[in-house]
This record gives C-alpha cells, sequence and structure tokens, in this order.
C-alpha cells in the first residue's frame, strides 16, 4: 500500500507527461502516415512555434510603433490565447513551403526526402539563432495557467495540470476531424492507399499540403506547450524530435493511436524511471523501443505487412 | 679548402638561423580556441570565448606578445570529450596552434588535456570546476582557472549545516562534474554533521525535472545541494520555482555561472551559490572592466560580464603576460612562470590576492556566495553574501590527488 502511494504521484505525472509526448507526435505520425515522409524538421517547427508565440505574446514595442500602448494593454492571458492561435497558422505555412520544396523527391528514393527535411531543419534552426540570438528565452504565461497547487502532501505545477488538459483536448480534436469529417476520411483514405485516392479523383498535392501543414501547426502547438516546462532556445526541437521519432516507431508508423498510447507509454517510462533510477530515464525510452519492437516488429498498432495478414 | 668550406658551412648556418629568427618574429602567436558552441554548455563556451578575444585584442593593441601578433582557431567542442578530444588534436597537430585555451564541461577539459600533455602544448581550463581537474586529471601542462566543487562547498557547507539543517538530498548531474562536486559536498556535510539521506542522479540532457522534484519532495530533506550545470539548470530552476520549492527546502547550489542565470526571472535564483566574480563589486577596476567588454561587445544578449568571461579574459592575459616574462614561448619556460603566478587583489578585481599553486596548478582565488537580489535592477541579479579568502577555500585533498608529470617527461614545445 505504501509503495503504491509513493508510486502514485509519479504515474500521475508519467501519464501527463506521455500526453505531451503524443501531442509532439501526433504531427509527426499525420506527415508519416500519408506521405511517407520523415520529417526531420519536425523538432525546429516545434522550436518555430514557441518563438513565433514568443513574439506575439511579448512583441518588440518598436515593431509595434503606436499600436504597443494598446497591444500590451491586453491582458496576458488574451496574448497567450493568441498565441494559441497565430503561431501554428504561421508554422503551418512554413509547412507548406517545405512540402512544396519536398515534391521534387516523391517517387524518387526515400533518402532525398530525409536529406531535405534534415537541412531544412538546420535552416530554421540557424535562422531561429540568427533573429532571437542563442541565448535561452523564457515564454510568458498567464498566471492563471502558472503557480502550484497542494495535492496531499505534494505540490504540483498548475501549468504541467493545463499542459495535460491541453493536450488531451488537442488529441480529441484531431482524433474528431480525422474521424468525423469528410477531409479526415481523406487523409487517412491517403495514409492507407494514396494512389486509390488520386484515382479517386481527389487533389493529393493538395492533400499532401494541407496534410503536412497540419503536422507542422501540431507541431508548432506541442512547442508552445512544451517550452515552460523545456525552456526556449534554438535547438530545443532536437528534445522534440528524437522522442516523436521513437514514439511513432514504437505505436506503430502512421497509426494515429499508435502515437498517442506510444507517448503515453514513453511518458510512464520516463516519469517512473525518473523517480526511482534517475540516471535510467532517458534511457528508458529507448529500451522500452527496444522491448517492444523486439516482440511486435511494426509497433503496437502498426498495419500488418502481406505476409503478416 | 677544407677550412674554406668550413667557413662557408658557417656562415650559411648562421644566416639560416639569424632568418628563421627573423621569421619567427613575424610569425604569429597561434592560440587553439577550444570552447563549446552546442551542446548543453554552448551559451558559457560563447562567454568563454568573448573573454580571451578581448584580452587578445588587448594585447594585439600593444604589440602582441614577444613582438609577435596573436590569431587564434576556434572550433566547436560540442560539450563532448570525443569532439574536444579530436579538436585538440587537430589544433596541435594540423593547425600547429602554439597554445590551447577553453572550457567549460569538465568531461571535455580532461580529454583535451591527455592530448595536450602528450604533445607539450600548454593548455588552460578556463571554466570546468570538477576537483578532478586539479586533482588526479592534472598534468604538467595543464593550468585551472576556476573555483572548483570542493572550493565552493568549502564555502558553503558548514555555514549551511549550522543553518539549514542535517537531512540533505544531492542532486547530481550524471558526468565527472556533477559526481565530483557532490562527493565533496558529501564529504563536507558528513564532516559537519549532515546525513545525506539520498543522492539523485540527474542525466544530461535533462528537461524535465518534474518525477525528480517529486521524488525530492517525498523525501523532504532540510537542503537540497545541486550540482546541475547548463541549460540542465535553467530547466531545473523554472521548475523548481514555478512549483513554489525553492522556498520551501534550502537549496545550494554550488557554482551558479553567470550565462546560465543571465535573463531568467529573478524568482529563479532561490537558495545560495557560489561565483568567483561578480559584474557589480564594489572594487577598483572593476566598473572600467565592464566599461570595456560593453564597448568590445555592444550587441551581445549578455549586457555585463559574468565569472565565465571573467575567467576566459584572465587565463588568457596570465598566458600571455607568462610568455612575456619568460622571454619565450617554449612550454616548459612559461610553465615555470605560470607556476609562480601571484596576482594582487586590486589587479585581479577581487577581495583577496590571487595565486598559482604550483602542484596542482589550480588558480586559488576568493570564493563568492550569493542570492538573489531580488530588489536590484535587471541585471543586478546577484547579492553577495560573504568572501572567502583562496587560504579557507582551499581544496586539501587535490595535492595528495594530483600527481604533475616532471619537465622530462613533458615534450618541449616551442612555437
Amino acid at each position: 500500500m505504501e509503495l503504491l502511494h509513493g508510486l502514485l504521484p509519479h504515474i500521475v505525472n508519467g501519464f501527463a507527461l506521455g500526453v505531451l509526448f503524443a501531442l509532439i507526435a501526433l504531427g509527426f505520425t499525420l506527415i508519416v502516415g500519408v506521405m511517407e515522409v520523415i520529417n526531420l524538421a519536425h523538432g525546429s517547427l516545434f522550436a518555430l512555434g514557441a518563438y513565433i508565440a514568443l513574439v506575439v505574446i511579448s512583441p518588440d514595442p518598436d515593431i509595434l510603433g503606436a499600436f504597443a500602448d494598446s497591444y500590451f494593454s491586453l491582458p496576458l492571458v488574451v496574448r497567450y490565447a493568441l498565441a494559441l492561435l497565430v503561431a501554428p497558422l504561421l508554422v503551418a505555412a512554413v509547412g507548406f513551403g517545405l512540402e512544396i520544396c519536398l515534391r521534387r523527391t516523391y517517387g524518387k528514393k526515400k533518402e532525398y526526402g530525409l536529406l531535405l527535411t534534415f537541412g531544412a531543419a538546420l535552416v530554421i534552426e540557424e535562422t531561429i539563432r540568427l533573429f532571437w540570438g542563442p541565448a535561452e528565452q523564457s515564454l510568458q504565461i498567464p498566471a492563471q495557467i502558472s503557480g502550484a497547487f497542494i495535492a496531499g502532501d505534494m505540490i504540483y505545477s498548475n501549468y504541467r495540470v493545463f499542459a495535460a488538459l491541453f493536450g488531451i483536448c488537442a488529441i480529441a480534436v484531431v482524433w474528431l476531424f480525422l474521424d468525423r469529417t469528410p477531409y479526415g476520411s481523406i487523409i487517412k483514405a491517403g495514409a492507407h492507399d494514396s494512389e486509390m485516392v488520386q484515382a479517386l479523383g481527389i487533389n493529393l498535392p493538395r492533400l499532401r499540403l494541407l496534410v503536412f501543414g497540419f503536422g507542422a501547426g501540431l507541431a508548432a502547438l506541442a512547442g508552445i506547450i512544451l517550452t515552460p516546462i523545456w525552456g526556449l532556445r534554438p535547438h530545443v526541437g532536437v528534445d522534440a524530435v528524437i522522442p516523436a521519432f521513437l514514439i511513432i516507431v514504437l505505436g506503430g508508423i502512421g497509426s494515429f493511436w499508435g502515437a498517442v498510447a506510444g507517448g503515453i507509454l514513453v511518458g510512464l517510462a520516463v516519469g517512473i524511471t525518473g523517480a526511482y533510477a534517475t540516471d535510467w530515464s532517458i534511457l528508458s525510452m529507448y529500451l522500452l523501443l527496444i522491448l517492444v519492437l523486439t516482440f511486435r516488429a511494426r509497433g503496437l498498432f502498426g498495419k500488418k505487412t502481406v505476409l503478416e495478414q | 679548402m677544407l677550412k674554406n668550406l668550413t667557413r662557408l658551412l658557417l656562415a650559411a648556418s648562421t644566416a639560416a638561423g639569424l632568418a628563421s629568427t627573423a621569421v619567427s618574429q613575424d610569425k604569429p602567436i597561434v592560440i587553439g580556441i577550444t570552447s563549446d558552441a552546442s551542446g548543453q554548455y554552448a551559451n558559457s563556451g560563447a562567454s568563454d570565448r568573448r573573454g580571451m578575444l578581448m584580452e587578445i585584442e588587448e594585447f594585439n593593441a600593444k604589440g602582441g606578445v614577444l613582438g609577435r601578433k596573436i590569431e587564434t582557431i576556434h572550433i566547436d567542442t560540442e560539450t563532448t570529450p570525443a569532439t574536444g578530444s579530436r579538436v585538440a588534436e587537430r589544433l596541435v597537430s594540423r593547425d600547429k596552434v602554439g597554445f590551447l585555451v577553453g572550457a567549460v564541461s569538465s568531461g571535455v577539459a580532461n580529454a583535451i588535456s591527455q592530448v595536450a600533455q602528450k604533445h607539450g602544448v600548454i593548455y588552460l581550463n578556463t571554466n570546468s570546476s570538477s576537483p578532478t581537474e586539479s586533482g588526479k586529471n592534472c598534468h604538467r601542462v595543464k593550468f585551472v582557472w576556476d573555483g572548483n566543487g570542493t572550493n565552493f562547498s568549502q564555502a558553503a557547507v558548514k555555514s549551511s549545516v549550522d543553518s539549514f539543517g542535517k537531512e540533505w538530498l544531492l542532486l547530481t548531474n550524471d558526468y565527472v562534474w556533477g559526481h565530483n562536486t557532490s562527493a565533496a559536498t558529501r564529504k563536507l556535510a558528513e564532516a559537519n554533521g549532515a546525513k545525506i539521506v539520498d543522492e539523485i542522479l540527474v542525466p544530461q540532457g535533462t528537461r524535465d525535472f518534474s518525477a525528480i522534484l517529486l521524488k525530492a519532495q517525498q523525501i523532504d530533506p532540510n537542503v537540497i545541494a545541486a550540482a546541475i550545470g547548463g541549460d540542465d539548470q535553467k530547466a531545473m530552476r523554472t521548475q523548481v520555482a514555478d512549483l513554489g520549492l525553492g522556498e520551501k527546502y534550502a537549496w545550494l547550489n554550488n557554482q551558479q555561472d553567470w550565462p546560465d542565470i543571465y535573463g531568467l526571472p529573478k524568482e529563479n535564483l532561490f537558495g545560495v551559490f557560489g561565483t568567483t566574480w561578480y559584474y557589480n563589486l564594489d572594487l577598483p577596476g572593476v566598473s572600467d572592466f565592464v566599461k570595456r567588454y560593453q564597448a568590445m561587445y555592444p550587441d551581445t544578449s549578455m549586457k555585463v560580464p559574468g565569472n565565465v568571461f571573467y575567467n576566459g579574459y584572465w587565463a588568457t592575459r596570465s598566458l600571455l603576460e607568462a610568455i612575456e616574462k619568460a622571454g619565450t614561448t617554449n612550454n616548459h619556460a612559461v610553465i615555470k612562470e605560470l607556476e609562480q603566478l601571484k596576482i594582487p587583489a586590486d589587479v585581479r578585481m577581487q577581495h583577496h590576492d590571487a595565486y598559482m599553486n604550483a602542484k596542482t596548478h589550480q588558480m586559488q582565488q576568493t570564493i563568492y556566495l550569493a542570492k538573489a537580489n531580488l530588489k536590484g535592477e535587471e541585471d543586478d541579479m546577484f547579492t553577495i553574501v560573504t568572501n572567502t579568502s583562496p587560504e579557507d577555500a582551499v581544496d586539501a585533498g587535490a595535492e595528495q590527488t594530483c600527481k604533475l608529470e616532471s619537465f622530462e617527461e613533458t615534450p618541449v614545445y616551442e612555437p
């Protein structure tokens, strides 16, 4: 009983962390599923989203000019909400540009797409460094979601609860979109068989453009939510892209629920080992991956190959 | 005939000697800068580099060293020991640098110093603070410029046990500096009656401290002694402040590098921490030094210099002055000058005179304890609580563990 009492806060913490990992992986898995492109720029888009949010929340007064006073008189919660809306849209636009660049690699060796997105990751990171400098920055969060509360005899962060709930809502909205809307059906069909979708008259290039933008926007959203926890610096994207890649492989490439389940499992592994064997906490996600793939090579929810059917 | 031939040969060799002397007087002295530009200590590496470059510019403005201009080559050591080793080897073997300067990570510094000793190249470890750097990993060619974990613990631990309580939790960055700093803290704390209730190892690159902070709350110590550096420390500070745990426990953060906290909200600067210098010390030369920094680096985000910059500056300055005093770049002669180094407090801009320990090659200097200055202006983040003389903060164990190579074992190197 005492063990459970000691373990419970870490299970809850791990679950909350897992939801955030799932949010990071979601955009990544959508792009992989529909376009079979591993977007190594996902982490940089994550970082870019957070930096754009920084500009929306605390812009340079010189840039705003005469509007500076009225803008800063807006409550922080309003500017933060605006950032949650504007930054993903702008990063989605960057995602559109990246997809257009990727078109020449379709139908060719997969390495070309990998290299292009890797190059894009470096360009985006250096651009961030150029505009915002290399120093660590902090993203202001509204007082309503900062601070801490006491439950039992432990102190918990208000922001973490907000972040986990936001993550759950974001995952739910994405699922509803994919499962309950015609556009979602088209995206899922595209993930299953893009040639058939095109044969049925769906504009495949436009579908890919929208999916890439959507995935980039989700990366940006994850960046805004996670940087108050992880800190904001140009290379913060590396902390995102590696777990994202691991989670989609763990969960099954292209699987929505795989990304969610994978994220939560990784969060639990990191959260629980973080409490009892901290030096193994980063390693734990890789050990989990090895364990799962040893027994189920396609991941938890990955599609069966023809030979397995 | 033989006599004429001999005279001819003698004249030719004299001419060649004179020519090579003339060439070497024009040849610049090249310093290899081995600082991090990426990874956990990228920010501190940049600050370190700025300190070195400011001093080099000041020396070049006076005509260089021994009439020779000073040039630099910098390669990113990536906060990775293997890269540090590779970079050092390349700088010495391919780029033929005269000296190596720079480190923040103790793992990187140790890797570089092994290469340096192999070639006989003088290496200045500007900013890494593991006690092993001037202990079991000391080398004849290496000189350590920063205070180490033992120095800071000496200055802080006893008073913390008396003031805050005996149950201590150690948070340890899982690499050489973290381990050795926590080991030093443990030894001193236990010697002063404290009990180490647990030690949590924090892997390098940890960004999410939630599990660790929950565990810390479950342990509920009196004091948390954290040996966490670089970006990891920034993440830890933000998350501790968010939970209000900075007020709940007494935090002892060993050394606090300026680039790691500059720009953070002051509320994140909980606890007590050590440093070797502060830009707002009311001491001769400090204000002018800050102005020179601001004139040279008007666009840097760090508007005032900190301890990392200061160490990079002083290491480079001391090296160049030692070369001048020795009258040669011969490594043995310069090492002997550095081993006798003494800098008065007013020149050094600290409260006490500083001097090189010839047995460990670590600079002995004032150790400051500070806490957050919540009422000061934006950049004035610290309130200096105490200053401890080098004698009172000495790492007594270093002389027993440090075995410097003899001069005979150290290759001669004269760039």
